[in-house]
């Protein structure tokens, strides 16, 4: 008897505990996701409804035109186009070098590959500043300042792309050795081995990199800030910036066009959350 | 014997195909990584605007902003500051947040994702956001906190307008991606084997107990990987304050990184530029290495007890 009490009251102390634990969660969950709301929010009022801030939490009548007029005061679909071109090249050039330098760490016996691999850990942890100015100056003398060859290039070369070869490497190292020896006597090269088996197998791992690679790219501010002197060339993270120094007042205007350019990442987020948290797991664990 | 042979002539094709493939980034590496860092080495002990030729001054960049450049030591101070606070404190409210989602409640996956939202976002978007939650007037941070003002008697904070906060408002706003850092907690949390804390229950160990002599010294590894992550992040500190605050007010969250861009970027001057990156580089190091010391430390001892 005694002890169905105690077994019922602690029965009881935890589902307080876990009413508690909900009720902290839902507050946390508010704290990361209401300023994204806010944001639609504050996008969709008119100017004399911001003055009034809380006291008009929702738009009285919705503002979409907001959205047109934040597209319509900057050159909108120039710097979509800038960003795109960046991208899709950056996001190329990345899955290239970073899968052939990962399948080089992982699969294959060469001199000295063990000591590039410590310097390729190495290089994460270099303040980008001390690359930064000599390959400014560099950049200079060759004539690509003031082009986008700076932002694009490197990619093909493995900048920035320390991580990804890591997690690559992690990955191509999982896959069963008996394959491409099964392959070589077959007399495949490295060369088709690597496209014909290793590569559809990673699927997962690429589509990994892909996605950070895009995120990253579309998302950057210090790159195109010191590379891309010129307007025509400018992306949306820069073209945002310019937004803010001519419209700095106007919040509606301002979260309308920074919607706009959150939008791509929120939605492949929604659809490759899996992926994501996947990827940033293992960087961080393995790392 | 015919036997060895190919299998040699195998190693050697295998050792060229793996340069090969190794090539664009190695390339890479050495163009674009090596060189301009002993390049930037070379750059620092000179003056250089790009248009005059480079002119060797031997330490003087290095003498200039240690004895005689008060920003420096202010942009220097300013980060330092910015480290010693939004490090620690991202790291405790990663762990939280890793804390509260290891509960095994419903929706786990939900919450976590909903937590990490703010991470995929551009910084730019996500400060023009927090601008404008900050605004003191009309910004919702203020509206909330207005019972607080009114019960306390005291004037609505300035956040990002007040010299006294810029900082604390930039790691306020900085705190909001901590869902990044989580994510990783609390995949290496679910990884702790749960016999251990059953056996810890059997010899009477409590959620205190647990959380110090288990989880916690188990999980150094990962706070270990977030600490050095953050230190590297936060002595290179920039976007934030240079869309929110331009580095005001007074200079109140001008870092060091800002400091350089403009050595940089608005005065051409990059011998200066470049002997604060060398700075910025050893400081980095050297806190790196203090921390792997600590690391070692704190992580043998979890796999002693």
């Amino acid at each position: 008897m005694a002890s169905a009490t105690r077994y019922k009251s602690r029965k009881t102390t935890k589902t307080i505990t876990h009413l508690i634990l909900h009720v902290v969660l839902v507050l946390c969950s508010l704290v990361f996701v209401f300023p994204f709301l806010w944001m639609l929010f504050t996008a969709l009022k008119t100017p004399a409804e911001l003055l009034r801030g809380i006291q008009q939490f929702l738009p009285a009548r919705p503002q979409w035109s907001n959205f047109i007029t934040a597209v319509q005061a900057i050159p909108f679909f120039m710097y979509l186009k800038n960003s795109l071109i960046i991208v899709v090249l950056v996001v190329t050039g990345t899955v290239f070098s970073a899968t052939t330098a990962a399948y080089a760490f992982a699969k294959l016996r060469w001199k000295g590959r063990d000591k590039w691999f410590i310097v390729m850990l190495a290089t994460m942890m270099l303040p980008i500043q001390v690359i930064l100015i000599p390959t400014y100056i560099m950049y200079a003398k060759i004539g690509w300042l003031g082009t986008r060859l700076p932002l694009i290039v490197p990619a093909f070369f493995g900048g920035g792309s320390a991580f990804y070869i890591f997690l690559l490497r992690q990955f191509f190292k999982g896959l069963p050795r008996e394959l491409s020896e099964s392959a070589v006597i077959d007399g495949a090269n490295h060369w088709q081995i690597f496209v014909k088996i290793m590569l559809p197998l990673s699927k997962p791992a690429v589509v990994t990199v892909a996605l950070f690679t895009f995120m990253g790219a579309w998302n950057d501010y210090f790159g195109p800030l010191i590379f891309l002197s010129n307007p025509e060339h400018w992306t949306l993270a820069l073209g945002l910036r310019a937004f803010q120094t001519q419209y700095g007042g106007q919040y509606n205007l301002m979260m309308a066009a920074s919607i706009l350019i959150m939008l791509p990442t929120l939605i492949m987020f929604f659809f490759a959350q899996k992926t994501f948290i996947e990827g940033i797991k293992f960087t961080g664990i393995k790392g | 014997m015919k036997r060895t042979i190919t299998v040699r002539m195998m190693k050697k094709q295998e050792n060229r195909a793996g340069y090969m493939f190794v090539f664009p980034w190695l390339f890479g590496l050495i163009v674009l990584g090596i060189f301009p860092i002993l390049m930037s080495f070379y750059i620092s002990f000179t003056n250089y605007d790009m248009i005059s030729p480079m002119e060797w001054i031997g330490f003087e960049n290095y003498r200039i902003l240690f004895t005689n450049d008060s920003l420096f030591w202010k942009s220097l101070g300013n980060t330092v500051y910015h480290v010693a606070i939004a490090v620690p404190l991202s790291i405790f409210v990663g762990l939280a947040l890793a804390f509260l989602l290891n509960n095994k409640v419903k929706g786990m996956s939900v919450y976590r994702t909903l937590f990490y939202l703010p991470n995929v976002v551009s910084v730019v978007a996500m400060t023009l956001l927090w601008m404008w939650l900050f605004q003191p007037n009309f910004g919702l941070v203020n509206a909330i906190l207005d019972p607080l003002y009114d019960l306390f008697n005291i004037e609505p904070l300035g956040w990002y307008l007040d010299q006294d906060l810029s900082k604390i408002t930039l790691i306020l706003m900085g705190l909001w991606t901590s869902g990044g850092s989580m994510v990783i907690y609390l995949a290496q949390m679910q990884d702790i084997p749960t016999t251990l804390y059953e056996s810890a229950e059997i010899d009477g160990a409590g959620w205190w107990a647990k959380t110090f002599h288990i989880t916690l010294p188990l999980m150094t590894p990962s706070i270990y990987f977030n600490f050095i992550m953050g230190l590297i992040g936060g002595f290179q500190v920039f976007t934030m304050a240079y869309i929110m605050t331009n580095g005001g007010p007074s200079r109140s969250s001008y870092y060091y990184a800002y400091y350089l861009f403009d050595k940089m970027m608005a005065d051409n001057a990059m011998g200066m530029a470049s002997a604060m990156a060398w700075i910025l580089l050893v400081i980095v190091l050297i806190v790196t290495v203090i921390a792997l010391k600590l690391n070692k430390f704190v992580f043998y001892m979890g796999e002693d007890s």
